[in-house]
């Protein structure tokens, strides 16, 4: 886009800079519906709760340095312990995924000019704040979580944990499954009905795939979890019984709905990741994926498998033999969409010609540390081996390989790739390169030997051990492994901030990107685009003649929706172009309305059933007047 | 799986190398540039290949070698053991036999043993890593796993599954012995406590009995009845205390018992308070009961 | 492009019923709900199970002596509830015929059978209630929390009945009728569950 803009151009790009153009000030920010607003808002508090996890597990790997050490008490170390696993979980890599990467990008790759519902999108954002800072004011107050991420009961019943460090737990994870719900509802609706008419499902980006799979695993695993941290709540707070045998209840309960919950979230954690390293790919290897309507179908079924297999997290607790086995053949049949994606990103990258800059090493660096962790992974199927191995260091180290390894790499890849398209500007190759080979080497110091040390018996969770056990000089390589993992992530974010304010400039396209948004400028205006794109496939920026033609359309004045604050709706399968819609404009709101859901959280734990209640009807209020203005009214 | 493993890893490593060295022309090697191949590669080694490995391991783990480490079938051992976990040590009993300890399982070696167990509290979970898989001891219902010995020796147990403060330091020993010598072991077991033989060991059992440990530790043939805590009964013939935390010598007993919570923070056993000269007549007791 | 539907603007009776008439696919409210309600169904679905997981891990059910709950008064309520799945559908039709009046009377009338419904049901609970409590067993914690959170339901249901029934008031806009579509497949969501919750509740009995 070197061209100069015509006048009749540049008068329309003005007059939608007007009409788009956000609130002023922090008041603009506070008030904001713009995704890209609201993703780079997702994007610090992510990476704030980030830089809190990764404290959490310094200190872990602090105190596991040597044998019976006390740097933590065992007390500290379980708070540590639950904390980093919650942490990390529900408030860094779904909110950063879903929230960051999938909100800022799933409407400038299918060629809209919002979300489908904006405001609703601000909520999910302030609900995600608020539920993230309830559970770290149970944190700083001494009243952390102590039972582990998966608060197995009778241990997080109130006999066992009477204070209310467990309710933190619990309802702050309610409260930001509220976001997340509606986190996935907005992106499924938006990549259905949003896109760009012409964008028919076969010509979305493979990411798209990713992440509309990602948000239907979310909507029907959620609710699991929420069954069971609702009625562990009532347990806790009512006195009700659902999970102590002397009154009926069943220990297990609990384990089956956290884990009908647990396992699809993997594959939620993972799936964005997939769907990044699509984007990437391509960009940098300069030829289109290879099987791609192969991989849009792994995408879709590894989503749809995950829900079938959660007993084989549970091979340990004397289960029946026929379940145990069938839970194993259905965690066995997952590798195959893994493998066809896997296969078609090597392939991919064998037969183009890459250029190994920043973005694509992560992505190199996620498929060999996806592979170990998936090969880890299949040994579970085992069942004699998973019931020597499972809640020892082997499953830290696969679940590591994959959450970190293969989940966060391609993240920290995307923020390298977007960084341009987002700040305008270059981040700086050379510490890109160095940050990453400083990250893999320290993943792999820390993490690989974890597999050694469970396969020699040390038992996960566990807040120290002797001297005789064989296992220090170990955990003293994964300590000093850790340290170096933090100064690798460390110079990410250095790099990063660094080349925020020093780097280059960058212009639209600096990789020569397949997908739309590297059609507008960067960063975006806020209006996305000026014309509905046109597009033939997948890989729209590399359709040049497609592009002339909405550089001459903008000229024209054609599918130029400059009325109002519009986008345009498609029917979902074959996106003809169905209606204009209006879409709102800053809005208090979404804030007000999560303060009101965090009045009632927070009355609920300290059991003040009454001002709960008030809080309740001051929701309903805020909610209505969330819908007092409609469209044709502003 | 270590080998199948190692092959599955080094080679799409290679391929990545591969990858590398030909970064500059695109296409297969030898084949050139070639979609068709391309996809029939992704669907051999995405699809094909893997399928025919996962059966493989699917059929000999789960359906041939599985069998193999189920419970035994009721009745059809010589001996049942009941292990109950507890916050944080482990309740042995020998089941028809009378006979209970803590913290030590002894059995025949090359003897087949069913082995229960069963949760006091919170869900523990037993694995002696060189004899079998883990188990989890779960409030309110009996899991069951042979306990089977090929050699003689001494195997270390522990918790794995997490129970709390003192999660870490909640191991066991497992003893295969010859069979005289379990029969003798056992016999002795179900022999209640000795009595003291020296004035301090007297004075000791006095101060067991009259200010708070009898609460929470059974001695049989005693007043002792508590159930919170541990069985005493032969506590000297054992090597180990606090669930394998510290040996079972008379320095370590009474650095335990003059304050529990230095060296197991969190463990359940408050420090009474007695003052050294009551503790060492209650070691000088303890020590006496072999 | 000028053929394409500003449906964001229709007012109006007339309007909103042409850009009814109009557009191909569902509204993204109405999907936006849809994906709302697979959630909560989801969320009946789990708990309906952990009653039946409950239930089969024992030989006595209802748990300790609590007597089987009566099959009547509760089966005769959901029916009631169920029927106002009619008048929801037909106030949907009217305002999308452009007839706001008429839908207005027709949510009048489904609202007041709801909330008749929810007055009964919680009449129903009290009773319960005084014989056993959620605090007694498994058996009494379950079948309060499926009804609790059954009724919660309802409530909501009731809350946007009353929301609707004020703006309607105010006459009809496009936004207003993918509320009050919203609103009917909503009603026919807790319908559904409310056969199911009330199956699960009287099982015992059955």
């Amino acid at each position: 886009m070197t061209v100069a803009t015509p006048p009749a151009a540049k008068a329309r790009l003005d007059r939608l800079e007007r009409i788009w153009k956000e609130s002023p000030g922090v008041l603009g920010w506070l008030t904001t519906v713009d995704h890209k607003r609201i993703g780079i808002l997702y994007f610090f508090t992510s990476l704030f709760f980030f830089g809190a996890g990764g404290v959490e597990a310094l200190a872990i790997r602090t105190q596991l340095i040597g044998p019976d050490e006390s740097t933590l008490s065992p007390a500290t170390f379980n708070e540590m312990m639950s904390t980093h696993g919650t942490t990390m979980i529900f408030f860094f890599v779904v909110p950063i995924s879903l929230g960051a990467f999938g909100n800022y990008l799933i409407p400038l790759m299918i060629g809209a000019r919002d979300m489908a519902f904006p405001r609703l999108n601000a909520l999910s954002y302030w609900i995600f704040l608020c539920a993230g800072t309830f559970l770290y004011v149970g944190v700083f107050t001494g009243n952390a979580p102590s039972a582990g991420w998966f608060n197995y009961v009778p241990l997080a019943s109130k006999a066992y944990s009477p204070g209310p460090g467990i309710d933190f737990y619990a309802l702050s994870l309610l409260f930001v499954g509220i976001s997340t719900t509606l986190g996935a509802i907005n992106a499924i609706v938006t990549i259905f009905k949003l896109r760009a008419p012409g964008m028919s499902l076969n010509r979305m980006p493979l990411f798209c795939f990713a992440f509309l799979a990602v948000s239907f695993a979310l909507i029907f695993a959620l609710p699991a979890l929420s069954t069971a941290l609702i009625l562990l709540e009532l347990e806790r707070l009512l006195g009700f019984h659902f999970f102590i045998p002397a009154a009926g209840g069943a220990p297990i309960l609990w384990q089956n709905l956290f884990w009908i919950f647990g396992h699809p979230e993997v594959y939620i954690i993972i799936l964005p990741a997939f769907g990044i390293a699509t984007s990437i790919i391509p960009t940098f290897v300069r030829r289109k994926m290879v099987a791609w309507p192969l991989v849009a179908l792994a995408e879709i079924l590894v989503a749809f498998l995950g829900f079938g297999v959660w007993a084989h997290h549970m091979f340990a607790v004397g289960l029946a033999s026929a379940t145990t086995i069938y839970f194993a053949a259905a965690s066995l049949i997952i590798v195959i969409p893994s493998g066809i994606q896997l296969f078609s990103w090597i392939t991919t990258i064998v037969t183009g010609t890459p250029r190994f800059q920043t973005p694509l090493l992560w992505i190199i660096g996620f498929i060999v540390l996806f592979i170990m962790g998936g090969l880890s992974g299949v040994t579970f199927a085992a069942i004699p081996f998973d019931q020597q191995t499972t809640d020892t260091y082997y499953v830290v180290a696969h679940f590591h390989y994959v959450i970190f390894g293969a989940a966060v790499f391609p993240l920290l890849g995307g923020m390298y790739y977007w960084f341009p398209k987002v700040t305008g500007r270059m981040y700086h190759e050379g510490w890109g390169k160095a940050s990453f080979w400083l990250t893999f080497i320290g993943t792999n110091v820390t993490f690989f030997p974890m597999h050694i040390l469970g396969l020699d018996g040390m038992p996960r969770r566990n807040y120290t051990y002797g001297p005789e056990m064989g296992w220090t000089g170990l955990n003293l390589i994964e300590t000093l492994g850790a340290y170096l993992l933090a100064l690798g992530l460390l110079s990410v974010f250095v790099n990063l901030a660094v080349s925020l304010f020093k780097g280059e400039k960058a212009g639209n396209d600096p990789f020569g990107g397949d997908t739309l948004e590297w059609s507008t400028t960067s960063p975006p205006p806020p209006y996305n685009y000026a014309v509905i794109p046109k597009v033939s496939s997948p890989y729209a920026m590399w359709d040049t003649e497609d592009r002339e033609e909405d550089a001459r359309n903008l000229e024209r004045g054609r599918k130029v929706l400059e009325q109002g604050h519009e986008t345009a709706a498609s029917t979902a399968v074959d996106a003809e172009w169905d209606e204009v819609l209006d879409m709102p404009s800053n809005s208090a709101w979404p804030p007000l309305v999560a303060l009101a859901m965090t009045g009632v959280f927070a009355m609920v734990l300290l059991q003040q059933w009454f001002a709960a209640a008030i809080f309740v009807a001051v929701l309903l209020c805020t909610v209505a007047g969330f819908h007092l203005k409609e469209p044709e009214e502003a | 799986m270590l080998g199948v493993a190692s092959i599955v890893f080094l080679g799409a490593v290679a391929m990545l190398v591969v990858g590398w060295v030909r970064r500059d022309r695109p296409g297969l090697p030898f084949l050139g540039e070639n979609e068709k191949a391309n996809t029939i590669l992704v669907v051999l080694f995405g699809m094909a290949i893997p399928i025919v490995i996962l059966v493989a391991l699917f059929v000999i783990s789960d359906l041939v070698l599985l069998p193999e480490t189920d419970a035994p079938a009721a009745g059809s051992t010589a001996m049942t053991i009941t292990v109950t976990g507890h916050q944080w040590f482990w309740q042995v009993r020998y089941e028809g036999k009378d006979a209970e300890t803590a913290n030590e399982i002894h059995i025949p070696v090359r003897t087949p043993v069913n082995l229960q167990v069963r949760s006091a509290d919170v869900i523990h979970s037993f694995w002696v890593p060189e004899l079998n898989r883990k188990i989890d001891t779960i409030p309110g219902q009996t899991n069951a796993i042979e306990l089977y010995a090929e050699r003689a020796g001494v195997y270390r147990g522990q918790c794995a599954e997490f129970c709390g403060l003192q999660h870490a330091h909640m191991a066991f020993r497992v003893y295969a012995e010859p069979k005289a010598r379990f029969e003798a072991w056992l016999a002795n077991l179900r022999k209640p406590a000795r009595e003291p033989t020296t004035p301090l060991a007297r004075q000791g059992r006095r101060a067991f009995m009259r200010d708070g440990c009898a609460a929470c530790h059974t001695i049989s043939g005693t007043e002792a009845e508590g159930t919170v805590g541990p069985n005493l009964t032969h506590l000297a013939g054992r090597e180990t205390l606090a669930a394998d935390t510290i040996p079972d010598t008379p320095e370590y007993l009474f650095r335990w018992i003059q304050n529990p919570q230095a060296i197991k923070p969190g463990v359940k056993m408050p420090g009474l308070g007695l003052g050294p000269a009551k503790f060492h007549a209650i070691v000088a007791y303890l020590t006496g009961l072999k | 492009m000028s053929s394409i539907p500003r449906s964001m603007e229709a007012a109006g009776s007339g309007p909103v019923a042409a850009v009814e008439r109009a557009r191909r696919t569902q509204p993204s409210g109405w999907w936006g709900a849809v994906l709302l309600i697979a959630t909560e169904a989801t969320l009946f679905a789990c708990l309906i199970a952990t009653y039946f997981y409950l239930r089969f891990r024992t030989d006595e059910w209802p748990l300790g002596g609590i007597e089987k709950p009566s099959v009547t008064l509760p089966l005769v309520f959901t029916a009631i509830l169920v029927a106002t799945v009619v008048p929801m559908f037909l106030s949907v039709r009217a305002a999308k015929a452009g007839k706001t009046r008429s839908a207005w009377w027709l949510l009048l009338l489904a609202t007041a059978v709801q909330a008749t419904y929810l007055g009964l049901q919680i009449h129903l609970m009290v009773d319960d209630l005084h014989s056993f409590t959620p605090q007694a067993n498994a058996y009494g914690s379950i079948y309060y929390a499926l009804l609790g959170i059954h009724h919660a339901h309802v409530a909501v249901g009731l809350a946007i009945d009353a929301w609707l029934l004020w703006k309607l008031a105010r006459g009809i806009t496009n936004y207003r009728l993918i509320a009050l579509r919203i609103a009917a497949i909503y009603w026919y969501f807790v319908a559904a569950t409310a056969v199911a919750v009330v199956l699960t509740q009287l099982y015992p009995s059955l």
